[in-house]
């Protein structure tokens, strides 16, 4: 077995690979790189942030806005800045970011970039709760939240159930397979059960599950987005735990174990923490589609695969461009509003396509 | 699968496990690696019980190579070699100028330097088989020597070329030469574990059939046993050796030549 | 082409009349409530042979066999009723069809404004021939109509707020009327400018941007059915509304609130006497 002439050559590089300083200089170069697109990303929502609140159905004069002379209670523009259009834009904002990360950390689990935060179930188990709460608790509340939203939370957690629950009895790790197979399968089972629900209800509460399912913004008040943000919270410190082990998890589950990665704690990390902050963010705005699988896909082709860089910049970008969105189903019809689910899946369904036949 | 085999790993060298389809190789390399844990018996590393060392520690002094990879987003070559620090960083923040020194002299060691900032799924077979070395490579502490490095390899060359295969090859022992790192390869390629391995274990049916020195492992009787196979081993005048079937499918010229699919100048 | 199908099938809803005896007139299966309410108001009660899923008034209707509605019609069960006439949505076009194949007439349905219930009224009266009940009926309507708008002549037309879908406990999906509808011209009679009038749709989403800057000073909840009262009430959420700061949130019960049919009147009378008490304060109700 002689050695063809040219193999095993160490081929030169433009540096050396064992200067330290090189070295010093690639990982100063990359961190750089990573803050740059932090910046950028942040400097988009800043503008969303910025210019979401100034259009609506209604013309606002900003001067009356920010008038601290005129009180509260008299000043329109100011009523309708801080009571209808603030809350609302920072809801898009909120739910923006969350379905986009959540949608980074489903495709990384499930090791499938078609997946979303909807695809293990947790929006049909909430729609399906939403809509028994429509249907037969009209005038049930419970303290500070309304039975929609909490009766949508509850349906999300027991979806999030019954999967694991799945995923666990056909094997005794996490298998991804059977949790994808689960939700696709539960997210029927639901949908049917939807259906069942809307058939025998009122034919005016069809009507207005359809809407929910449509999904809707509009809030009207901080009080549903702080309750939110406190559901979040821990989603969020999972979420900043995690990049580092997605990576390592987008080689296969043993590669992973072998660099060290605490595999199944990942894993279930990373389920859940998608899963609560899906539940979370579909109570807060209903199922609103595609953000979570348009917006991890155009950061990863703008900014690459590497999870530290995907996941902040997704949740930036996925918070713009539902306030973008939102924006839009405000302004094309106005004072009659699209619903902002009809919007993203405008904008999002030609676009998933193409990059459907760009990548085969 | 595997039923009571056991198996000491002497530090340094290269030890090849050969066996037919479903005679427990892959079985074996993940338990002696930790994936997978025995029904009964027990894996140790230097002395402790596997499964009591911490994954991170594990992972610093044994790194596997599987026998391919699918990186389900498009990674580059630096990104997927710089996984291999996960042990040292843990899940936080971003690598250390040390990380980028131990990951760029892994790639150098195994001739990818220059395919630093390429994107993995558009390298060849052989320069994905070698990055995911380098990865593997990364994961170990900087110049120690007092302690076992393991390098476990799963067909490191099942679906390479000639070329890569050589390649593969000579990179493997310039590891366990020059490293001083202990190596452990499954492989079929006869020729392969000939001329790579220091001792090599034959398995069968979950059991060893053969373990010793290269030269006495793979004789014709014992491939004859492994396989049903006969094999000749051939010296040839300058002293180097060929491990080769015999036919089994008769002779070459008696076959009808009568095409069932034929193409004839066809270009795309 | 109506006039043509309706004119082929005249032969046989006479021969089916008159070996029917017992109920003058077509047997007719309605999957319509506004059209079923009409039917017994004209006196064609009796050949009612079949109601929808939701019809609930009047209260005979609970002894008719269901035959489904809008989105489900069960033709097994209607062609069984062995009716004459169904009467259909405009939509429900397999549905047509089907009857069709039977040679079994259809009455459709249009739904819209005031005046579209009264000519559905006289159209559908004609049709089981009481035209002369159909005619006076509608004329009644027309004239409890005019009563209610003369009534409330005069008094200040509030700015309202049509509200008849919300969800419970919350300002959110807020469904209110808009510009056009039975709806929206139930609030002209009673003596009431629509928030929303300019924008030509039955039904408007109200966001809490329109509602503060649509600044309704009456806010009219309707609803089929009594709810428990929430309290707090949700509307406190957007003090700026002149309505929730003058507290004139109102809430209007029953099923006659929307369902076109022959109570438009009670309805319209309901809507007035609760925009404007002062109006109806000399005479008891």
């Amino acid at each position: 077995m002689r050695a063809p002439a040219e193999s095993g050559v160490v081929r030169t590089a433009a540096w050396d690979p064992h200067d330290p300083r090189a070295a010093a200089q690639a990982a100063a170069g990359r961190r750089r790189q990573a803050w740059r697109i932090y910046g950028l990303f942040g400097t988009l929502l800043l503008a969303a942030i910025v210019g979401a609140p100034l259009v609506g159905s209604t013309p606002l004069d900003l001067r009356a806005v920010l008038d601290r002379t005129r009180p509260f209670a008299d000043n329109l523009d100011a009523q309708i800045f801080f009571i209808a259009r603030l809350p609302r834009v920072l809801a898009a904002g909120l739910v923006g970011a969350t379905l986009a990360v959540a949608g980074v950390v489903m495709q990384a689990l499930l090791r499938n970039p078609l997946a979303t935060p909807f695809t293990l179930g947790v929006s049909s188990g909430s729609a399906l709760g939403a809509m028994l709460a429509l249907t037969f608790l009209p005038t049930w509340t419970g303290g500070a939240l309304t039975s929609v939203p909490l009766a949508s939370l509850a349906g999300a957690l027991g979806a999030v159930a019954i999967v694991y629950a799945l995923a666990q009895v056909r094997h005794r790790g996490f298998s991804t397979d059977v949790l994808l197979l689960a939700g696709v399968t539960l997210n029927a089972f639901f949908s049917a059960l939807i259906l069942l629900v809307q058939y025998l209800s009122d034919f005016t509460e069809t009507m207005r599950t359809m809407r929910w399912l449509m999904g809707d913004l509009d809030v009207a008040g901080y009080r549903p987005l702080v309750i939110a943000m406190g559901l979040l919270l821990p989603a969020a410190v999972a979420f900043a735990w995690l990049p580092r082990s997605l990576n390592a998890l987008a080689l296969g589950a043993e590669q992973a174990g072998s660099r060290g990665v605490p595999v199944l704690g990942v894993q279930r990390l990373a389920f859940f923490a998608a899963s609560l902050a899906t539940g979370v963010a579909v109570s807060l705005a209903g199922p609103i589609g595609f953000v979570g699988i348009i917006v991890p896909h155009l950061v990863r082709l703008l900014v690459g695969a590497d999870h530290r860089i995907v996941m902040p910049a997704s949740a930036l970008f996925g918070a713009a461009f539902l306030m973008a969105c939102d924006a839009l189903a405000r302004l094309v019809l106005s004072p009659v509003e699209l619903p902002v689910g009809v919007v993203t899946a405008v904008v999002g369904a030609p676009f998933f396509l193409w990059l459907l036949i760009r990548k085969t | 699968m595997l039923h009571g085999v056991s198996l000491d790993v002497a530090r340094g060298g290269i030890t090849g496990v050969l066996g037919p389809n479903g005679s427990g190789k892959t079985t074996l390399l993940r338990m002696l690696s930790g994936a997978l844990r025995p029904t009964s018996g027990e894996v140790r590393l230097d002395g402790a019980p596997i499964e009591s060392i911490p994954k991170r520690g594990l992972a610093r002094r044994l790194a596997v190579v599987p026998q391919e990879i699918h990186p389900v987003f498009d990674y580059t070559v630096l990104d997927l070699a710089l996984m291999g620090r996960y042990a040292h960083l843990g899940p936080f923040g971003f690598e250390t100028a040390l990380d980028l020194l131990a990951v760029r002299r892994a790639l150098a060691a195994t001739g990818t330097a220059d395919l630093e900032c390429r994107h993995f799924d558009t390298l060849s077979g052989g320069e994905k088989q070698r990055v995911v070395i380098a990865s593997a490579l990364a994961q170990f502490e900087e110049d120690t020597r007092d302690e076992g490095r393991l390098l476990v390899l799963d067909e490191p060359t099942a679906a390479l070329d000639l070329h890569y295969q050589i390649e593969v090859a000579q990179l493997l022992r310039r590891l366990a030469d020059d490293r001083g790192l202990t190596l452990l390869v499954t492989t079929h390629d006869l020729q392969f574990a000939w001329q790579v391995c220091d001792r090599v274990v034959l398995l069968q049916d979950g059991r060893v059939l053969a373990d010793g020195p290269t030269e006495e492992t793979l004789t014709p009787a014992h491939l004859h046993a492994l396989y049903g196979v006969r094999v000749d081993r051939m010296t040839h005048p300058d002293g180097s050796v060929s491990l080769v079937p015999a036919s089994l499918v008769g002779d070459r010229g008696r076959r009808a030549p009568t095409p069932v699919l034929a193409m004839h100048g066809a270009r795309r | 082409m109506l006039l043509v199908f309706v004119g082929a099938c005249r032969p046989r809803e006479d021969a089916r009349a008159t070996a029917e005896a017992a109920t003058a007139g077509p047997r007719v299966v309605s999957l319509v409530p506004a059209v079923t309410e009409m039917l017994f108001a004209v006196g064609a009660g009796p050949q009612v042979v079949g109601v929808s899923s939701y019809d609930k008034h009047p209260a005979e209707v609970a002894t008719r066999p269901r035959v489904g509605a809008l989105l489900d019609p069960d033709l097994e069960r209607i062609l069984s009723l062995k009716p004459d006439l169904v009467v259909t949505y405009g939509s429900q076009t397999a549905l047509h069809e089907q009857l069709a194949r039977a040679n079994i007439a259809t009455f459709t349905y249009r739904h819209g404004g005031i005046g579209d219930t009264l000519e559905t009224f006289e159209a559908v009266a004609t049709r089981v021939g009481r035209g002369d009940a159909g005619r006076a009926a509608a004329q009644v309507l027309r004239a409890q109509l005019t009563g209610i708008r003369m009534r409330v002549e005069g008094q200040p037309r509030p700015r309202t707020l049509l509200v008849f879908g919300r969800e419970p406990g919350s300002i959110r999906h807020v469904w209110a009327s808009g510009g056009v509808g039975f709806l929206h011209e139930l609030l002209d009679v009673a003596g009431a400018d629509n928030v929303f009038g300019d924008v030509a749709r039955e039904n408007i989403q109200a966001t809490s941007e329109l509602l503060l800057a649509r600044a309704p000073e009456v806010i009219v909840e309707l609803r089929a059915e009594t709810r428990v009262a929430e309290s707090p009430s949700p509307w406190l959420a957007l003090p700026g509304v002149p309505a929730v700061r003058q507290g004139r949130v109102l809430a209007l019960t029953g099923d006659q609130m929307v369902v076109p049919g022959p109570r438009l009147g009670q309805a319209a009378e309901a809507l007035a006497r609760a925009l404007h008490p002062d109006a109806f304060a000399h005479q008891p109700k």
